[in-house]
């Protein structure tokens, strides 16, 4: 619910790059990352943003079957069985189908998975019609998802493989929107990926006895996810009047005709790319939209890889999180 | 019976080595959130709470406004991530409905609601991690969001939970002693009168020990009341600070 003269004075500010909380356009709000405060996840980090918003994400790993007839045509850019480094992201389907696999079929038959769930706590959905908050959820879990389980969303699939054809590891990532003060989405990727550092994997030894294959789960050692610091993060830039501004204020997004969301790795690699909003966008402004959120992308990345690191060093030292005290 | 874990030892103490008559380390804080009016953060050993309360405010639904009190809503809901097994968030758990509902009883019996008629106050509790006694570390965060959010009530309501094992009954059970069959009483008080405004137990227990199992949780409660009201005052004490400086 956003008034005419709000709408306008919000519009204007963004043309002049004066937003109403005296950022530019492509300013972030500072964030705060803390990982490791649920002890009984395998994994756990909260994001909060300047404005409100807060996401807690938090990560259980079980282990799961592989399913029989996991889709494994879709994957041509797919990761070789040779272990050889994946190509990087934009060469064409063509380049990586000539690698010496024994085709689609076992790919997905040797990897584990990572299934997502966005939810708002009550407290968060307020803002929202309840009906929205679930087609909201339901569409964040939806990327979240493809972007996590494809070939460019960093987690080693093959990694979390136990037993190849039967058993797998599978990461359960479940965020949970407690605040919301806009740049919902990019808050959620960065609490994930800022998770998955957190997450350590039970070590799983495999044995073969008597064409039998059996595995055991140890508990005390761990293993980290391999592969976490390419799990991409998002931009998401929101369309106002005819410029584009980033990590949007609840009142910003309302004045917002369309929203793009650019999914980008540290290698610089686009690994999703996502139109929301009623709106329509040039050609030519896309091109420059998404050109930007490559670069604020690794801004990002790197942002968000000092702070790991801080937490790591915290981690080690022993000292316990602060959470929510 | 199978010999299982044994919950109190031989010495009396308990798995986590605590006395049969002792509760957990408790920590609080409130003011956790900054957009709602009132929001607290309770850890009861590793049962982790946060509450946040909205109100009074204009009701979302008019079909439920009564014209001489503010209504009440509480949303009880537990993270997927919050116990030992992952459980996937089911679209209205009765169970976590129920529990709702009777938290709502409860606070409707201190909650000035006469106050603020044709409103709604909502408490929305979140259940970030469990290691038993949800339910009276849930209740126990409502209180202070509510006093954190400036609603008036009568009194504290402070809860806690005790059961019964081998001849001996015990306070505040964590998940292990929780799910070994043994019934588990949650009781929520309120202080100043004394007067119960809760009681719920899950399991059988014989009427002769129900007594002594209530007393103690009584007394849990009133260990609790001590817990909540250094809090209030020591974030009362931050504020006036900020305030007067």
């Amino acid at each position: 619910m956003i008034s005419v003269s709000e709408r306008d004075y919000i519009t204007k500010g963004v043309d002049r790059s004066v937003r109403a909380d005296g950022r530019a356009r492509l300013d972030f709000r500072d964030l705060n990352l803390e990982t490791g405060m649920i002890t009984q996840a395998s994994g756990s980090c909260r994001v909060t943003l300047e404005g409100g918003t807060d996401v807690l994400v938090g990560v259980k790993v079980e282990v799961g079957s592989i399913e029989p007839d996991a889709e494994a045509a879709a994957d041509a850019d797919d990761i070789d069985d040779d272990g050889g480094a994946r190509t990087a992201g934009g060469g064409g389907p063509g380049t990586d189908d000539t690698t010496g696999s024994s085709g689609g079929g076992t790919h997905a038959r040797n990897r584990g998975r990572i299934s997502c769930t966005v939810a708002c706590s009550p407290s968060a959905t307020r803002v929202f019609d309840p009906r929205d908050v679930e087609s909201m959820c339901n569409e964040y879990s939806q990327l979240l998802n493809r972007v996590l389980n494809s070939a460019h969303g960093g987690v080693d699939l093959a990694a979390l493989c136990i037993v190849p054809g039967s058993t797998c590891w599978v990461l359960n990532v479940d965020a949970l929107v407690l605040d919301y003060g806009g740049g919902l989405l990019d808050a959620i990727f960065a609490a994930t990926r800022g998770a998955l550092h957190n997450t350590r994997i039970p070590r799983a030894t495999v044995e073969q006895t008597d064409g039998r294959v059996e595995f055991e789960i140890e508990d005390e050692e761990t293993e980290i996810v391999a592969g976490w610091e390419d799990v991409p993060l998002t931009v998401s830039m929101s369309k106002i009047g005819y410029r584009h501004i980033v990590d949007p204020t609840p009142l910003e997004e309302l004045c917002s005709s369309a929203r793009l969301t650019v999914a980008v790795n540290r290698r610089g690699n686009l690994c999703a790319l996502q139109k929301g909003g009623e709106g329509g966008i040039e050609p030519s402004l896309l091109a420059e939209m998404v050109q930007t959120a490559k670069q604020l992308g690794q801004t990002l990345l790197s942002r968000h890889d000092t702070l790991l690191a801080a937490e790591a060093r915290r981690i080690a030292k022993g000292v316990d999180p602060t959470g929510f005290r | 019976m199978a010999a299982r874990l044994e919950i109190v030892s031989p010495e009396g103490l308990r798995v986590d080595g605590r006395r049969p008559a002792e509760v957990r380390r408790v920590l609080t804080r409130t003011g956790v959130l900054s957009q709602a009016d009132g929001s607290a953060y309770i850890e009861q050993g590793n049962t982790k709470c946060l509450a946040a309360v909205y109100g009074p405010r204009e009701p979302v639904k008019r079909a439920g406004v009564l014209h001489d009190r503010a209504t009440i809503n509480v949303e009880y809901n537990v993270s997927s991530f919050s116990s030992g097994e992952r459980r996937a968030k089911l679209r209205r758990d009765r169970k976590l409905l129920e529990i709702g509902l009777m938290i709502k009883q409860t606070f409707e019996t201190v909650v000035a609601t006469t106050s603020f008629p044709r409103s709604e106050i909502d408490i929305y509790l979140q259940i970030l991690q469990t290691d038993g006694g949800a339910v009276h570390t849930a209740i126990n965060a409502a209180t202070l969001a509510l006093i954190d959010a400036g609603i008036p009530m009568t009194d504290y309501v402070c809860a806690c939970s005790a059961g019964f094992v081998n001849d001996q009954a015990i306070l505040d059970l964590n998940f292990l002693e929780e799910s070994a069959d043994v019934p588990t009483l949650t009781v929520a008080l309120l202080p100043k009168s004394g007067k119960i405004s809760m009681l719920g137990l899950e399991s059988r227990l014989h009427i002769d020990k129900l007594e002594p199992v209530i007393a103690l949780a009584s007394d849990g409660c009133m260990q609790m009341k001590d817990t909540l009201d250094e809090a209030i005052r020591i974030s009362t004490r931050n504020l006036a600070k900020t305030v007067l400086h």
